[in-house]
Formats: structure tokens, sequence, C-alpha cells
């Protein structure tokens, strides 16, 4: 086991190292200059010549990548182009709001979705399947964006009952109560396709399950209809949706950027959006490393899951 | 008592009651103290050190924490005294001597003075200067360039001394890279600096959460009276719908950059004040005289008459600009004049011109548009309304889209031959058309050498906009730049769109906001209910 997960550790240089070449090309292929934008439209050509030669953007590509690349050996990610802080204060502290984000919005689509898929499935045919399922269909096809909006003007504007942007009031101290209420429209809006998915997919693997021979042979040994599900049928029927919720969480800390731009939520998302605009390579580059180490790290969790849900399924 | 006496005691009671009334009234027209007021921005500032900002977003905030030597006044761009009380301008036009404001503090208890200013100076132009290392300082040298040297002469008198003449130092010292920052904050936080603001203002940094808020506190010593509001919260709420939200949520006391779409709703509603103020500012589009068709004056007359202007100012952008004659914005009113030829909407005339050219049938053009950006207002939806209006004249217009960065990578290079129009903008934040018409216009920047990317080249406005840096008489300046603004409505180098006006919705408990047309904000009388 610990061998295993020491293999996979390895795999996560050889993947960073990757995504960092190709992060690195397609920045600095795509068309638009970091000195430029910084200057705006009217600049004088020395100018823009000297801001470059001190942001070091006049050297040759594989020069700066291998410069980029030692500092980061050494656990130095650079400063920002924009606002001059380095690159790790930055992501950190905008990744947490995305973590929390992400973390509020996968626990509210996993319970729920779970829960909701198991009761569609046991009650198959009946209203709550139904119901469910055509629920499900709707949230899976509203723009979050749109869904936020919604959101905002319902609970916010006309109700008046929850706050709807920003993490903390802008009159308050930023208590934790505060910030959870912060969090509930962003976190519901987020959570909206993946409880969707989630939901389907355990009806359908609890319906896979529940045709089984096994399933029919400890119903004729008499077992009770509740024990069989929740000992039986519902184990099984998760091994398949461990490693669906595991695709979402990492989906969920990549995807929040619409939500997060919408409702204002400090993200990292959203900070990796305007830094793309404005082209400051140093957080980009952090950035998505950062979100790359954690899908790697997150679908590792997801495999060693497996093997506690599955005894069968062993790393050796 | 008689009824008289009772009467009369009443008429005295009731004069009293007015008068305290009256004196109460009195009271709040100087506004009440206290408070917290909540600004919805677009963005959050990227940097507190105003010597390395080049976004107008992050320049709109830094007068609550800063001062520089000299200002606007409120309304407009006359020049005020702020830290230096006089200053005098030697005949050569080379020496700037300031008397500065004494017994001033900078927020750290440091005192302000002429070493301070030096400091400041040489920090973003001498880049051997110990401190240099805090930069970059994008703009230092556009607009301070030329500065020799920063030279203290007792500790309340400080001497700029220019290499060659510029007369647009002055207005330049009232942009950001003129407020003067704290030395010894300077030396004691290095390159993050820019994460502890120190000045003179009005306001004292105490809080900056990332992508949450930025918090100033009042700053009781202010040297112009401390201000009447305990506190500023600037938020960035990128989304103009939401930020929209939250002023009806009451989660903001007042916006900025009101969505056009939104205008009518916020006038109508009697919850807010809807302020407008015209901006510096102007959006065009550059033609492309190495090449025919536009390298044909007709043509561009053509263009001119055959595009409705007024109607883009009125139903794209809902009265958020006005349309514009020249290439001076009408709020730089020194050096603007409406006696221009002007090119009121008129197809018939624009195919007679059309045809006078040579081109009968009309022709087909590649117009280069980018899909958003500072100052660019909805360039889209104005350059689809362009392209329609052509379209009735025969010009086919080939929209091509670019993302801001792209689109200004593209436009510096110049059309070369693969463009025929191009959008742009700009903002005049120093109230003097001298650093930018000198980009634009003048034939020595002509692409790759500067931001004439049309290949405009007229020897009469190279003279004139030479001419007028050299002057130092702000009268005489005028006077040269309405020559330039005449010439260039002639020569039509570019089809002039419109001046676009800057707004904000304010909740009604809010007094004393006014946008300034250089497109900062003053907060030192702002006050609340």
């Amino acid at each position: 086991m610990s061998r295993y997960i020491l293999q996979r550790l390895f795999g996560l240089i050889g993947v960073l190292f990757g995504v960092s070449i190709v992060l690195f090309l397609a920045l600095h292929l795509a068309p638009g200059d970091p000195a430029q934008l910084l200057l705006g439209p009217l600049v004088r050509p020395d100018d823009l010549a000297r801001l470059r030669q001190e942001l070091g953007l006049d050297r040759p590509l594989p020069v700066q990548y291998v410069t980029w690349l030692g500092q980061v050996l050494q656990g130095d990610l650079g400063r920002s182009i924009a606002s001059h802080r380095p690159v790790l204060v930055e992501i950190v502290e905008r990744f947490q709001a995305t973590a929390l984000l992400a973390g509020a919005s996968l626990l509210i689509s996993a319970v729920v979705g779970i829960t909701v898929g198991v009761l569609a499935a046991i009650n198959r045919g009946g209203w709550i399947d139904r119901a469910s399922m055509v629920l499900a269909l709707v949230s899976m096809s509203t723009p979050s964006f749109w869904l936020g909006m919604v959101f905002i003007i319902v609970f916010s504007l006309v109700l008046g009952v929850l706050p709807g942007s920003g993490m903390i009031s802008p009159r308050g101290d930023g208590g934790v109560l505060d910030v959870l209420a912060h969090l509930v429209l962003p976190a519901l809006t987020l959570a909206a396709v993946p409880t969707a998915v989630i939901s389907r997919l355990t009806r359908s693997s609890m319906l896979e399950v529940i045709g089984l021979d096994y399933v029919r042979t400890a119903r004729g040994k008499g077992l009770s209809e509740r024990r069989l599900v929740v000992r039986h049928v519902v184990p099984n029927a998760l091994i398949g949706v461990a490693t669906l919720v595991g695709i979402e969480a990492g989906y969920l800390l990549a995807g929040a950027v619409l939500v997060e731009t919408v409702f204002a939520w400090p993200g990292l998302g959203s900070l990796l959006v305007t830094s793309i605009l404005k082209r400051d390579f140093p957080i980009v580059q952090g950035g998505v490393m950062l979100i790359a180490v954690s899908y790697v790290l997150i679908n590792l969790v997801t495999d060693l899951a497996y093997a506690y849900l599955d005894p069968r399924i062993r790393y050796d | 008592m008689t009824k008289q006496r009772i009467l009369g005691m009443v008429w005295v009671l009731a004069a009293a009651a007015l008068l305290v009334l009256a004196s109460c009234t009195q009271l709040s027209g100087q506004g009440k103290k206290g408070g917290t007021f909540v600004l919805g921005l677009v963005a959050e500032p990227t940097s507190l050190d105003p010597a390395q900002l080049t976004d107008i977003n992050s320049m709109r905030i830094l007068s609550s924490v800063y001062d520089t030597l000299v200002r606007f006044d409120e309304g407009g761009f006359e020049l005020k005294p702020a830290l230096a009380t006089k200053w005098t301008v030697s005949s050569d036009g080379l020496t700037y001597t300031f008397e500065l404001r004494k017994n001033v503090k900078f927020h750290d208890g440091t005192p302000f003075n002429a070493a301070a200013v030096k400091f400041n100076f040489d920090r973003m132009l001498d880049p051997k200067h110990e401190f240099a290392s805090t930069g970059p300082f994008p703009f230092a040298g556009f607009y301070y360039g030329s500065v020799k040297e920063t030279k203290v002469t007792d500790d309340s008198t400080v001497q700029i001394i220019l290499k060659t003449p510029y007369s647009p130092l002055l207005n330049s010292l009232t942009l950001n890279q003129g407020r003067i920052v704290s030395p010894d904050a300077v030396k004691k936080y290095g390159k993050d600096y820019g994460q502890h603001p120190v000045g003179t203002g009005p306001f004292k940094l105490v809080e900056w959460q990332h992508g949450v808020r930025v918090v100033v506190e009042r700053n009781n010593d202010y040297w112009d009276g401390a201000p009447l509001l305990d506190k500023i919260v600037f938020r960035p709420i990128p989304d103009e719908q939401t930020r929209f939200t939250e002023l009806k949520s009451g989660n903001a006391d007042a916006i900025v950059d009101v969505p056009p779409d939104n205008v009518a709703q916020v006038k109508s509603d009697n919850r807010y004040q809807y302020i407008e103020q015209p901006g510096p500012h102007i959006w065009w589009a550059t033609f492309n005289l190495d090449k025919k068709p536009f390298s044909d004056l007709k043509v561009r007359q053509a263009v001119m008459y055959a595009t409705n202007r007024d109607a883009i100012s009125r139903d794209i952008l809902k009265g958020t600009g006005t349309t514009a004659n020249g290439p001076i914005p009408p709020s730089i009113k020194w050096a603007y004049t409406d006696d221009v030829t002007k090119y009121p909407y008129d197809p018939n005339k624009a195919k007679q011109l059309l045809a006078d050219a040579g081109y009968p049938n009309g022709f087909s053009a590649v117009f280069w548009v980018p899909e958003s950006g500072s100052g660019m207002q909805s360039p889209k939806s104005m350059a689809t309304a362009i392209q329609g209006d052509l379209a009735k004249v025969g010009i086919k217009l080939d929209i091509k889209t670019f993302e801001w960065g792209a689109y200004l990578t593209k436009y510096n290079a110049g059309f070369g031959t693969e463009a025929d129009m191009g959008a742009m903008s700009f903002m005049l934040d120093p109230g003097d058309p001298a650093p930018y018409l000198g980009l634009v216009a003048d034939s020595a920047a002509a692409a790759p050498n500067g931001f004439n990317a049309g290949g405009y080249k007229s020897a009469k406005v190279d003279q004139l906009l030479r001419q007028a840096v050299a002057t130092t008489d702000q009268a005489q300046r005028g006077k040269i730049y309405q020559q330039v603004e005449q010439e260039m409505a002639k020569d039509l180098p570019w089809l002039f769109v419109d001046n676009q006006i800057q707004n904000a919705a304010i909740t009604t408990k809010v007094h004393n906001l006014k946008l300034h047309p250089s497109f900062y904000i003053f907060f030192d009388k702002i006050w609340i209910d």
C-alpha cells in the first residue's frame, strides 16, 4: 500500500512537469504581452521595451522557462506581474476560499445526491423517483451563472434573507457565521450540477445491484428490506459513485470560476481568469500547478477509498 | 396674563425654535461626522503603491490615502495647492520650485518634507536608486521623463529641474505617479510596500483582504481638515449585474460604472442619486492612411457622414457618451474648441463623396475591434452599429474581433495591409492632451515607433504639437491644441465616435460624492446620514 502511494506521488512529478511545459507554451505562444497590458494602449516603445526587460520577458522562451523552473524547485513561485505580491501567498490565500466553496458544494452534492439517488432507486417508478430525475435533468441543464443570478434575485434582493455577494459583509467583522451565510448561495449554485450527476449515477448503480443474484438470494433468505438496502446494496452501489465524487471534486476546484465571478467570491478561479486576461504569467502558472497537484491528490485519495469500500481491490 | 402676552410668548418661542432648526440645518449643510461608506468598484486595486499603478480602477481610490504636490480643483482641471503651497516656473521653463506645506506628517508619524519629495522622484526615475528595486514604475518615464533631477533647497523647498521644457509637468504631478509616499515605509517594507501604503492623505489603510475589501479609516490629523467619514470600504465586484444588485440590496452605498442598460432603472428610482461627469475620454476608429481606400480624404469624409454617431451615444451607450468631433475631449476645457469641421449624419452626402472618390458601388474593408478593454465601452455593439450604417452607403465592413491583450499587441504593431480601420480609446487623466497626442498623432510615432497605427502624417500638426509642449503658458497652449483639433477634424485620420460620460449610482443617504473629470474621486468631503 505505502509503496503504491509512493509510486503515485512519484508519478505526480511527471504530471507536474508535463503540465508546466504545456502551460508555459500555451501562455507564451498566445498573442498578448503582459508589459503592453500593464501599460495600456498608449505607450512609448522605449518604455515598453524597458518594462519588458525589467520583467524578463525579452529573454528567449527556453531561458525564461528554465529560470522559472529553477526558482520553483527552490520553492519560489516568483511575484505577480500585476500586484508584485509573491505568487505563493496570493494563490494560497485564494485557494483557501475556493477550497471552502468547493468543499461545501461537494458535501452538499454527495449527501443530497446519494440520498436522493438511493431513495429514487428503492422507489423505482414512484413519484420520488420521477420528481427527482426531472429535477436532476433540469439542474444539469441550467447554466450556473444563470442559477446564481436567480438565487441572488430571489434570496438576496426579494426575500433579503441571504447575502448575494462577497465572502464577508462589507461592514461586518468577517466572523464564522458571516462567512457561512455568504457561503450558502454560491455553494448551492455550484452544487447543482454535481448533485444531479451523483444522484443519477447512484440511482442507476443501485438498480444494477438490486437486480443482482445475491440480492435476490438475500431477500429470499428473509432479510428485511431496510437491512438489505443498507448493508448489501448501498455499499456495493457506492463504489462507482466514489469515483464520480472524486472526479467532481476536481471539477469543483477547477470549475468554480463562473460561480466565483457571479458571487464576487475571492477564489482562485476568479483570480486565474483576471490573471489570464492580464497575462500575469507567474500567477497563472502557479495557480494551475496548484490545481493540478490537488487534482492528482484527490484522484489518489479516491483510488485509496476503493480499497476501503471494496475489499476485493488491493494495491500491492 | 393677557391673551396678547401669551400670543407674544408663542411668537418668541416659535422664533427661537426656528433659530434652533436653522442652526441644525446649517450643521447638516457642513455634513455629519461618522459612518462607514461602502463603494463598489469594478475590480480590486492591483497595488497601493501609486508609482507602480497603471490602471484607472486602482488609481481611483488612491486619493483617499495619498496627496500630490498640486491637485485639481473640485470641478475641473485648474491647479490648486496641495502638499505644495506655492510654486514658480523659471522663465526658461526648466526649473520648477515648490514651497512645501509645513507640519504635515505621514500616517506613520514621519515628517513630510523636501527630502521625502526628492526620495519619491528619485525612486521612480533613477534606476540606480537604492529603492528603485521596489518598482517597476511603468509610467514614470512617460510622464516625468523630462526630469533631470530633484533638488532639496531647504527643508520645505524643493526644485524639479528639467532637461528640456515640458509644460505638461504640473498637470502630470496630479497623477498617481505624483502621489507622495512615506520614504520610511518604502524602506521598511521594500518590495511589499504596495501592500502597506503610507501617505499623508485624509484616510489611512487599516485592512486589505484580497478580493474581498480594502478598508481605510479617518486620518484625524489631516492637514486639510479631518474628513467626516469614519471609514470607507472599497469592494471589488467584477460582474456588473452583481454590482448593481449589491447596491439594491444595500451592501454597497454607491457603485461606479453603472452598466448602460441599468441607467434608466437607477434614474427612475428615488432611492438613488444618479450622477454623471464627462471624463477626459475619447473613443475612435483609426483609418489606415497608408493604403486605399482610406488614403483618400473623400472616403474618410464619407465614413464620417455615413456613421450615425448620435445614435450610437443615444441607443447603444444609453446616454453614457456624447458624440466626439475631434481628438480632444470637451472636458479639457482649456484645450478644447467646438469650432471644428463637423460631419452630421447624412448618408446621401456620403454616397456622393464615395462616387466622387471613384467608389460609386462602395467597397469592402477590414475593421479590427477588441472584445472589451479599458475605456472601450461596448466595442462590439458600437462596431456593429458602424458596420450597419456603412452598409447603407455600400461599404461592407468585415469586423475582426480580438481579446484585449491580443488586440493591443496587434494594434501596436500597426495595420500594415491587414486592416483598414481599428477601434481605440484613451483616457487623458492628466487633463492635458500632450502626452497622448504626441503618441497617436505625431508622425514620429507612426507604427511601429509609436501608437500612430494608421500612419497619420501632417507637418502642421507635428509642428503644433512640439510647439505646445515647449510653451509654458496654459492659455497659449490651449490655443495651439485648438488648432490641432481643427486640423485633425479636417484631415480625419480617425472616425471620431464618442466621449464617455462616467457615472455612479449612490443611495440618497450619501452626500457630496462627486466624480471628477480626471476620473479620480475625492473622498474627504463625503458624508453619510
